[in-house]
């Protein structure tokens, strides 16, 4: 089984630190990184795919509030660049949101796989790694 | 009454038969006309038989008169012969008596018989010696004289000396002896004379003088050709001791009946005419008299009607006498209608019938009517029946006089209107019990003549609402417009039927201004009326809803508050699910690693991320806390602040930071700066929006921080600008104030300072914006309440 790159887009450094901790041990993810905010993943994203389209993420697991560029606000800049983007990214909200509006905001975007509320855990992250497989 | 009503009976039978009448009258002024004649003539006949009597006598007389003057002359001839038979101084003495009696032309003494003495002789020679009896006619006669001793009058015969005359024998006795004659002759014409018998009117009379003939025994007629008398009026008079008869005959009896017979024909002819006239006229008057019979038959219908109607009516008539105030009549339903019999109405008087309440207008009314002031009233009034029932009539009441005339009588019609008053009592009574409804109902009922384009209707209401008077609304016709308040004016008009023709039931709500200059809110609701499928009326109540307005007002501040408040709380709790969960969904996260490991140094790298969580939580909780500390803190203190003071207090404390970013001031406070604010707020928020607005500085320049204070609307506003990065607000409109919202990645960004900023100032009843363009800087601008 080919290894996944997946990337964490969040702005607590706590929780960045958590997620790092699972994905090692894992085992499954090939590449990871972390971003503090959606426009710094955005800009990373754009970068890769001119420069690097073979190491584009398999996962991104995002979160909604954040400074400068949002969870929202950086699904929309994915639908702006979609075009380009010749592999099917899964993306995940991962937010310690509870509140339905949010949940169901998430479910009008196709972009978006699933959402997945704090605290994130191992069997999570295997069931995403088995529905990016399928 | 009996001949009376038989009088005008028969005249209208002649009346109704003109022919009859014609002949009837003709007849009767013929038979008039025929006594008339009658009588006249009768008159006339008894004055000529008297006048022809008073002729005749009169002749008779002159002649009887001569006759005896004669006798009387012989007499005195006789006495003249003395003894000897000589009559002495014959010639003197007869010449005297000839002179006193003229009729006698001449006077014989004739002794024996024989004519022997002759005065005057001259003529009469041939008488002389001539024996008297020996007359062939008078022998008889003369014997007769001599026997009887009476003077006897021969004659008429022819005078030896000429002429006609008449002879007078008077036989003289000598000792009882027949002596002689002494004889006087007359001449007819002489004694005709004497008579008079020539001065009677020969047109009228005529008069004979007839003798028989004493051989004949014959009448002979002198002076005129008759043979006989075959006339039937006459006269005739012996003459005594002859045998003459004078007559007195009536001429021309003709011409003196002609005017009565003129008269008689006349009479006969004008009676025929009036007879026809009469006809005439009385045909001309039959077409009429039908024509007035036929109008007496009505009449006398309409009368029996008119009694019927008296008698039978349902409304009660009574004729009453306008000086005395009597009852002449009244018919059954005026009876019954009070209960008593006609005599005791008679009795009773109209005063005692009429209700004590209304005796008074009674009389004034009827004084009116006599004095011509009014020529007919009607009124309601009432009577008292004999049971002792008020009943309530309409009186109509006409005057049976013309207007120049004197009063007389005067009709009076009464109809029971007792059930129609007990109904109109009733309505009133319903009306009024409406009406206090209507009253009662906690707003102005109206209603409104769209046709007329007047309020017709405004119950007491108005006085409550408005102010103003039921009647000061009616009276001024453009009332409603003009109270309303000048900002709805437009509007209203524009819903309200004067403007809007659809005539559809609607409700709409403006203010109007009460008579002390209240403005008020009302909620009218309208509805229309329909006749024939055309809206007549609009009707509708207009309802105080200033109380209500006021609580809506109340309402929908507090619903704002609220919202506000909800909005807040919404954030509050996103902020707790999102916050609080991010630190415990991290906590049970490091827990299960921990669980997990068996490495040593992965569990104490594991606590030191745990304790890292802890601090993070336990700053979150110390926000949260500030936060609904704010929004409790409902007894805030309010007081007039020196604002150029607090910015300088908050400069002190940010001394550090404006050093270090070489930050200028700009304060436009004006002389007063004073502001209404919490001290601690205020000093809170000028620190927030100044340490924000050098920490967000522009990388290229050196920032410039203004503050400003000044009116606007009534209210005091704060406005704080820098020419720091600015925010995006297009995108971040909704975020700038919301809780651990960053914008930048600068680290000392924590989102907190706006989110209790705006907190601050919402629980002082003011309002925060924001206007920002990036790279140019941001403008805060803080109102008070």
């Amino acid at each position: 089984m080919k290894k996944k790159i997946i990337w964490v887009i969040d702005d607590d450094i706590i929780y960045q630190t958590i997620i790092n901790k699972l994905i090692q041990k894992m085992e499954v993810f090939s590449n990871y990184s972390s971003f503090m905010n959606g426009k710094d993943a955005i800009i990373s994203l754009t970068n890769k795919l001119e420069e690097d389209s073979n190491n584009l993420p398999d996962i991104i697991l995002l979160d909604i509030n954040m400074p400068v560029m949002d969870g929202w606000e950086f699904i929309e800049e994915i639908k702006k660049i979609k075009s380009k983007i010749k592999k099917h990214i899964q993306i995940y909200i991962v937010s310690s949101s509870i509140a339905i509006e949010d949940k169901d905001k998430s479910k009008t975007y196709a972009e978006i796989m699933g959402y997945i509320p704090k605290p994130i855990s191992v069997n999570d992250l295997i069931s995403i790694v088995s529905n990016d497989n399928n | 009454m009996n001949s009376k009503k038989k009088w005008p009976n028969f005249i209208s039978w002649f009346l109704e038969r003109p022919k009859k009448t014609g002949y009837i009258l003709s007849l009767i002024l013929n038979v008039l006309v025929i006594l008339i004649c009658f009588q006249r003539y009768h008159m006339l006949k008894e004055d000529q038989e008297s006048e022809m009597n008073a002729v005749s006598e009169k002749i008779y007389g002159n002649i009887e008169q001569s006759i005896k003057n004669c006798q009387a002359t012989l007499v005195l001839l006789a006495f003249t012969i003395n003894d000897n038979g000589i009559p002495q101084n014959f010639d003197k003495v007869s010449k005297e008596l000839i002179k006193t009696n003229p009729i006698i032309s001449a006077l014989q003494v004739d002794p024996g018989g024989i004519i022997k003495y002759i005065y005057p002789m001259q003529g009469n020679e041939e008488a002389l010696n001539l024996n008297i009896l020996d007359s062939k006619y008078h022998k008889k006669a003369i014997y007769n004289s001599i026997k009887t001793k009476k003077i006897y009058f021969a004659g008429p015969l022819k005078l030896k000396q000429g002429g006609m005359g008449i002879l007078g024998w008077l036989p003289v006795y000598k000792d009882n002896k027949f002596w002689g004659f002494t004889t006087a002759i007359i001449k007819l014409e002489n004694l005709l004379k004497a008579s008079e018998s020539n001065l009677i009117d020969s047109t009228k009379y005529e008069f004979l003088f007839s003798n028989i003939h004493p051989k004949t025994n014959q009448e002979e007629f002198y002076f005129s050709t008759r043979k006989k008398i075959k006339d039937t009026n006459y006269i005739s008079k012996k003459i005594p001791n002859s045998n003459w008869t004078i007559y007195l005959i009536e001429k021309n009896r003709a011409d003196i009946y002609l005017p009565i017979l003129i008269f008689g024909t006349l009479g006969l002819i004008v009676s025929i005419l009036v007879g026809l006239l009469t006809m005439r006229l009385l045909n001309t008057p039959e077409k009429l008299n039908l024509l007035l019979k036929d109008q007496e038959t009505k009449l006398l219908k309409n009368e029996l009607k008119f009694k019927t109607i008296f008698e039978q009516a349902t409304i009660g008539f009574a004729i009453i006498d306008a000086c005395t105030n009597n009852f002449r009549e009244a018919n059954n339903k005026y009876c019954a209608m009070l209960e008593y019999t006609f005599e005791e109405i008679k009795e009773k008087g109209i005063a005692n019938l009429t209700h004590p309440d209304d005796i008074e207008s009674s009389l004034l009314n009827l004084k009116n009517l006599e004095e011509g002031k009014v020529r007919e009233y009607s009124s309601e009034k009432r009577y008292i029946t004999k049971s002792g029932k008020t009943i309530w009539v309409n009186l109509n009441v006409s005057p049976l006089w013309e207007n120049h005339e004197k009063p007389t009588t005067y009709i009076a019609f009464i109809k029971d209107i007792t059930q129609k008053k007990e109904s109109e009592a009733l309505i009133e009574k319903s009306q009024s019990q409406f009406k206090s409804l209507i009253d009662t109902i906690d707003g102005i009922v109206w209603e409104y003549n769209i046709e007329t384009s007047s309020s017709t209707f405004i119950s007491k209401k108005v006085e409550d609402i408005l102010g103003y008077t039921a009647e000061e609304y009616i009276e001024n016709p453009t009332f409603w417009e003009d109270h309303i308040y000048s900002e709805d004016r437009e509007f209203a008009l524009r819903m309200s039927t004067i403007v809007n023709k659809k005539y559809t039931n609607h409700d709409y709500e403006y203010r109007m201004v009460t008579k002390k200059g209240k403005i008020i809110w009302i909620r009218d609701i309208v509805n229309f009326v329909y006749e024939n499928g055309k809206a007549v009326m609009s009707r509708g109540i207009m309802i105080d809803i200033t109380v209500m307005k006021e609580a809506e007002k109340d309402l929908s501040n507090s619903f704002h508050l609220v919202s506000e408040q909800n909005k807040r709380l919404l954030n509050f709790s996103y902020i707790i699910s999102h916050n609080l969960r991010s630190h415990t969904s991290n906590i049970e996260s490091i827990i299960s690693l921990i669980d997990n490991t068996d490495s040593e140094e992965e569990r104490n790298e594991m606590m030191k991320l745990l304790k890292s969580v802890s601090n993070s939580l336990n700053e979150t909780m110390n926000h949260l806390n500030e936060v609904v500390n704010i929004n409790t803190n409902i007894s805030l203190v309010i007081e007039p602040l020196n604002l150029s003071q607090y910015i300088n207090k908050v400069k002190e404390v940010l001394s550090e930071q404006i050093k270090l970013s070489e930050a200028t001031f700009i304060i436009e406070v004006g002389e007063t700066n004073l502001v209404n604010y919490n001290s601690a707020y205020l000093e809170s928020i000028l620190y927030n929006l100044i340490s924000n607005a050098i920490r967000y500085k522009h990388p290229e320049r050196k920032p410039i921080i203004t503050i400003k204070l000044y009116k606007k609307r009534n209210k005091d506003v704060i406005e704080i600008s820098d020419n720091g990065i600015g925010i995006d607000l297009e995108k971040n409109s909704d975020k700038i104030f919301g809780m651990y919202k960053t914008f930048s990645n600068n680290p000392d960004a924590r989102g907190i300072g706006l989110f209790i900023t705006k907190n601050q100032i919402d629980s002082m009843g003011g309002t925060i914006t924001a206007e920002s363009t990036p790279n140019i800087g941001t403008t805060f601008k803080i109102y008070t309440k």
